[in-house]
């Protein structure tokens, strides 16, 4: 469990280690982001303004072609002229094809793959480190059954499953009230935050294998330790054990997986949102897909600007990750990615 | 145990698995709302109509029946019809195939050849600048989302540059090795090749890459510091020879292992690659195949992703086996 010894590895290996500290204050601010939300944006993130489409972001002028009708000498002409569109300064990271802001909806879109990295690994941890403990400590017929399960469930690409099982299911979706604006402190916003409920339960079953597998690594080398011999010949039930003895000591394992974990399935809800398997328009997975036409028409930053949020939020908790890793146990190979 | 019984142990596994996969592809049709004779019958069809396709398609068979049929029709190489396209499924899917392992092939190739030297570098001159260029580089790499990647690398080489194509294969390998023989010219068939498949590969290279990097650089560093390194240095042998035979070979039986389990995450990453750079693959088949409810389709290209997934594992389980005569014994 959590002993003064791993809080001193900790803080040494933080004090040491300039990449923990750029990874703790990148999770940090994308949390704080997220969560104040609505403090932080400077428009409604769905908003749309025509007039205002495709503003370049802050410090970057465009040429772009736009053609019009006008009448020349009574007849009614389609006229091709360019002009020089220069970003206004409410718009900090310009305005996506339909006029919405983009740094609204980067800052939305931070709620969107926080809660489903978050949720999804939860679930995953849920349904696969019980299974994991279990098939470990009683090995025999249970521990055959899961390894079998586990080999099948690997042999299908994380994204290729999620994208069947989705296709299948559909995309449901849930809006989640803002705490916020619920207390009065934050004005109304349409769609401020849309749980994509499929994903998270399909990026949960999908990712469970990795804890099975993790899980049953530990209870299958926990339980020829003394103590549990110990306690299981003082009478304590099986169950009794895992919970008590098992689970404290493999947790270390399992904690550093849930870090890589939350970065994969950010990466897999950006695929399944760029493919249009989401149930949410706020992602930004979705803001790629949406920009990916404009790129050759030279409107390259509704597509960038996203991609580097998902790059330092992923960065961020894959730095959180390896400090965690070395401080804890230097043992733990890198194992478990699916993007 | 001896070798051959390791990798006839190991076969049965997998075929085992494979099954496994094929009951799950087969399930999945039951656990769809909807039946799949909405997607054969016409919209106005007659109670009759449906009941005549569903006995057509063997839906009014008990439900062992019907999985007893799909087996038997699939060991006969059969995975049934796609009635929204017209076609046979095997014909489609293995049509597919060829684009899917090449550009996977490709993206190795960039992987492998960048990474095993950089995480060398990284490892034997662990501190210098070209540790920290490698290590950001390889950090960058594992959290760069590949589709995301490939647009980048289409706003930058195609729309800025215009040196490559952005969208579909061109010509193929195959076209590239005949022109070798051929009265094709070789090099411009090589180019013309290139220049289609050169940023899809790099594009899903690039997390390999980077992952392979990292495994590199840990396991060598893990190595150096070893007992028979240093004896080998005290041995005198040269610096060359302990770190690229001893210590490099160590590296890699490990790395070699992960790489086949994140085989998967390739060819997961490759279905979203194919999507962007609108290779014609079996990536770009399973999405259409979804978006068009084609379930037939949809189900052959899963059992044909799940066994090649485990038909690769069981090879690198047999190389392990052989470089690592311990893991026979395990």
């Amino acid at each position: 469990m959590v002993s003064a010894r791993v809080i001193r590895n900790l803080k040494k290996e933080f004090r040491n280690s300039a990449l923990a500290k750029i990874g703790l204050v990148l999770v940090i601010s994308i949390i704080l982001i997220a969560t104040f939300a609505p403090f932080v944006a400077t428009h409604d993130p769905t908003a749309q303004q025509l007039d205002q489409s495709q503003l370049p972001p802050i410090g970057f002028s465009e040429t772009a072609e736009r053609t019009s009708s006008q009448m020349v000498d009574g007849e009614i002409q389609t006229v091709t002229e360019t002009v020089e569109i220069t970003p206004d300064p409410d718009h900090v990271f310009g305005t996506d094809s339909l006029g919405r802001d983009m740094f609204s909806r980067i800052v939305y879109g931070a709620r969107t793959s926080l809660a489903v990295g978050v949720l999804g690994t939860l679930l995953a941890a849920a349904v696969g480190v019980p299974v994991g403990l279990l098939a470990g400590y009683h090995r025999g017929t249970v521990d055959d059954a899961l390894m079998r399960v586990a080999d099948v469930s690997l042999a299908f690409p994380s994204l290729v499953l999620a994208v069947a099982l989705i296709g299948l299911w559909g995309r449901a979706a849930m809006d989640v009230p803002d705490p916020f604006v619920v207390a009065g402190l934050a004005p109304e916003m349409p769609e401020s935050f849309v749980l994509p409920i499929t994903v998270v339960i399909v990026v949960g079953l999908v990712n469970w294998v990795w804890f099975a597998r993790v899980a049953r690594g530990e209870a299958l080398s926990l339980r020829g330790q003394e103590y549990v011999k110990a306690s299981r010949a003082l009478g304590a039930s099986d169950n009794t054990i895992i919970l008590r003895h098992v689970l404290p000591n493999a947790i270390t394992p399992i904690i550093v997986l849930g870090t890589v974990q939350v970065a994969a399935i950010i990466l897999l809800e950006s695929s399944l949102s760029f493919l249009g398997f989401s149930g949410t328009t706020l992602s930004w997975g979705f803001d790629i897909a949406q920009g990916r036409d404009y790129v050759s028409s030279g409107q390259w930053w509704i597509s960038s600007i996203p991609g580097f949020a998902i790059m330092l939020s992923v960065i961020g908790i894959n730095l959180l990750g390896d400090w965690l890793r070395d401080a804890l146990d230097p043992g733990i190979e890198g194992e478990g990615g699916a993007a | 145990m001896s070798f051959g019984r390791f990798v006839l142990k190991r076969s049965l596994q997998g075929l085992g698995v494979v099954w496994g996969v094929v009951t799950v592809v087969f399930a999945l049709r039951f656990v769809t709302p909807g039946s799949p004779i909405n997607a054969v019958a016409p919209l106005d069809a007659t109670p009759e109509t449906r009941q005549a396709i569903a006995a057509e398609l063997g839906l009014d068979q008990p439900l062992y029946i019907q999985y007893g049929q799909y087996l038997f029709n699939l060991l006969q190489g059969d995975m049934g019809f796609s009635y929204i396209r017209g076609q046979e499924v095997v014909g489609l899917v293995f049509g597919r195939l060829p684009a899917t392992v090449e550009l996977a092939l490709a993206a190795s190739i960039v992987a492998i050849a960048l990474s095993i030297p950089l995480g060398v570098l990284s490892a034997t001159r662990r501190n210098e600048p070209i540790d920290y260029g490698a290590t950001l580089l390889s950090l960058g790499g594992i959290s760069t989302p590949n589709f995301w990647l490939g647009i980048m690398l289409i706003l930058v080489f195609a729309v800025e540059f215009n040196v490559f194509n952005t969208s579909g294969r061109g010509v193929d390998v195959g076209d590239v090795a005949l022109s070798l023989v051929g009265s094709e010219p070789f090099i411009g068939t090589l180019l013309a090749w290139l220049a289609y498949i050169t940023l899809p590969a790099i594009a899903l290279g690039t997390y390999f890459m980077a992952l392979i990097t990292r495994l590199t650089r840990s396991g060598m560093l893990d190595e150096l510091s070893k007992g028979y390194v240093q004896a080998a240095r005290a041995k005198g042998l040269p610096q060359t020879l302990i770190r690229y035979k001893h210590a490099l070979r160590n590296t890699l039986i490990p790395v070699i292992t992960v790489l086949g389990l994140q085989l998967g995450t390739l060819i997961g990453g490759a279905v979203i690659t194919e999507a962007v750079f609108s290779w014609p693959g079996l990536g770009t088949l399973v999405i259409e195949s979804i978006n068009r409810r084609d379930w037939p389709v949809l189900q052959g290209s899963l059992i044909v992703i799940g066994t090649s997934f485990v038909l690769v594992n069981v090879l690198v389980d047999t190389v392990y086996a052989y470089l690592d005569p311990q893991v026979v014994n395990d």
